[in-house]
């Protein structure tokens, strides 16, 4: 079984358009078809100037990312029964827009980069939980440790929350919601040592207290991640981090003067 | 450092304060707006219940003074915290050390004259 | 749906430029009509009511410490129905970001701080509302005429 619909497409080619413009295309699209199964198509069979990002068609990769009326989505996840007859296909928003669908993720790796995404001082914190609390063997983790975090390393980097959040496309500076929740998944993580390091990072150029706590990051993210549980989390600990700096001397992190 | 950074340094306290204003202050701040601006001045309750001598053994005794005083001064955080974001996201997000330092001026000031105005009874 | 607006034009931008001229960012078109937004909206809406009842606030306690002509003068007021709608208003508002504020703390808690754990959400929740409803109960009463 088919149905007919149209589907108004971004279009930008940077050698030929001065600002982007929509073009139309109608075709049958099968039932059970999602987005991208549809845009394939259109890139297949009507036109293969369009331009767009996808690979594992099932939800893993966080490639295929686009705003499906007005909304961001995984367009590999995305079915077409749920729209009417005209869909509406846009480059994801709060991105600069490289081609057609293509948005530029350099900004993403940046900010991806400032949290400092790795275990830090990992031997020591091993020695220091050896000393303690296990009798031996390095980097043990008990199941409630790793459920501390669990949820927040799941993300896929769709980025589709950061076409969600207002706070993204006002202030470019701020850290977005995968970031933070990446930084703030290393900080949960007992067998890392960088919290003090990443909560500055969170409190000054990072600035994790503009987000406005909106949600829409956890309403958009297809794998359950819960971004905003995370950032407000995040200000939560960098507060604690902030007073407790106050009364406590630290050594400085790297890069200070 | 920029007047933005210079904020930065503040934003761990200023989101602290806000937090609370919106919960404990939001809480006070119920039944106040509830009986002192709604069923107070409609005699749905005893004119005599805040009259003046009531009112002021209640907001002048140790710990009626804090509270009102937190009733006051809380929620002034919050609302400066939201009017800042409401300019930044209406776009002016490159006067938001301006702006920000206006509102939270604004709250600083709001909190010196509830304190004075408790102090005073 | 409505043409979006245009996002700061620095918006996701990369450190260093692209080979290429990009197009500009722009924000959700669906921001404008979606629910969700214009209660996040009306949440931020929230900022002025509750400025303008503390600042309410404070002249009813300096009248308070003014004498009683001049609390009696203040009481006056108060009982012009604009003053009271405006305490609705901001009772309203006060109810609303209390709701949504509640909804969303829970999990705003981290795991655990050292080694101190939050109660399951829940059960926090419970304790939020019932924190809430109690003090205003009780303060409720007092103001009314009640326990002291």
């Amino acid at each position: 079984m088919t149905t007919r619909r149209k589907f108004v497409v971004t279009r930008f080619d940077p050698d030929k358009d001065e600002v982007p413009k929509t073009q139309e295309y109608e075709i049958e699209c099968q039932d059970d078809w999602k987005v991208l199964d549809a845009i394939n198509f259109i890139k297949d069979e009507v036109d293969s100037t369009i331009s767009h990002r996808w690979s594992c068609r099932m939800a893993v990769c966080g490639s295929c990312g686009m705003m499906v009326d007005g909304e961001p989505k995984l367009t590999c996840k995305t079915a077409l029964d749920s729209y009417g007859d005209t869909v509406e296909i846009e480059p994801l928003a709060n991105f600069p827009v490289v081609k057609d669908l293509v948005v530029e993720l350099e900004g993403f790796m940046g900010k991806f980069q400032q949290v400092k995404p790795w275990i830090m001082n990992a031997k020591e914190e091993a020695e220091k939980k050896a000393a303690s609390t296990m009798k031996e063997g390095t980097y043990r983790q008990s199941t409630e440790e790793l459920m501390a975090f669990k949820q927040f390393s799941m993300c896929i980097n769709c980025m589709l929350c950061y076409s969600a959040c207002p706070v993204v496309s006002n202030e470019p500076d701020f850290l977005g919601p995968a970031a933070i929740a990446l930084g703030h998944r290393y900080n949960m993580d007992t067998r890392d040592g960088g919290q003090d390091e990443r909560n500055q990072i969170f409190r000054e150029e990072g600035t994790v207290f503009s987000c406005s706590y909106a949600n829409e990051c956890s309403e958009v993210c297809p794998k359950g991640v819960d971004p905003a549980a995370a950032v407000n989390q995040a200000k939560f600990n960098a507060v604690i981090d902030w007073a407790t700096g106050l009364v406590v001397s630290r050594p400085a992190a790297k890069g200070d003067e | 450092m920029s007047q933005e950074h210079r904020l930065l340094k503040f934003e761990p306290l200023i989101w602290f304060l806000f937090g609370q204003g919106i919960m404990i202050g939001s809480i006070l701040m119920t039944s106040w707006l509830l009986v002192v601006g709604i069923l107070h001045p409609l005699g749905i309750v005893h004119p005599d219940a805040l009259g003046y001598e009531r009112a002021l053994m209640l907001a002048s005794n140790p710990i009626g003074s804090v509270i009102v005083f937190s009733i006051l001064a809380l929620p002034l955080w919050k609302g400066a915290h939201h009017v800042r974001h409401f300019f930044i996201d209406r776009g002016y997000a490159e006067y938001d050390g301006t702006i920000g330092a206006l509102s939270y001026l604004v709250a600083t000031l709001g909190s010196l004259l509830a304190l004075v105005a408790v102090i005073r009874l | 749906m409505p043409a979006s607006k245009a996002a700061h034009p620095e918006a996701m931008a990369p450190p260093t430029p692209g080979p290429t001229r990009t197009a500009p960012p722009m924000q959700p078109g669906s921001w404008k009509t979606s629910p969700r937004m214009k209660q996040y909206a009306r949440f931020g809406l929230t900022g002025w009511i509750y400025l303008f009842a503390s600042f309410a606030g404070i002249a009813i306690v300096w009248s308070l410490g003014s004498g009683p002509e001049a609390y009696a003068r203040m009481q006056a007021i108060l009982a012009h129905p604009l003053a009271v709608g405006f305490h609705l208003l901001a009772l309203a508002s006060v109810v609303f970001v209390l709701i949504r504020f509640f909804g969303l703390f829970p999990k705003a808690q981290p795991a655990r701080i050292g080694p101190a754990k939050p109660p399951p959400q829940p059960v926090l929740k419970v304790m939020l509302y019932g924190v809430w409803i109690g003090i205003a109960l009780v303060m409720a009463i007092v103001k009314a005429g009640g326990l002291f």
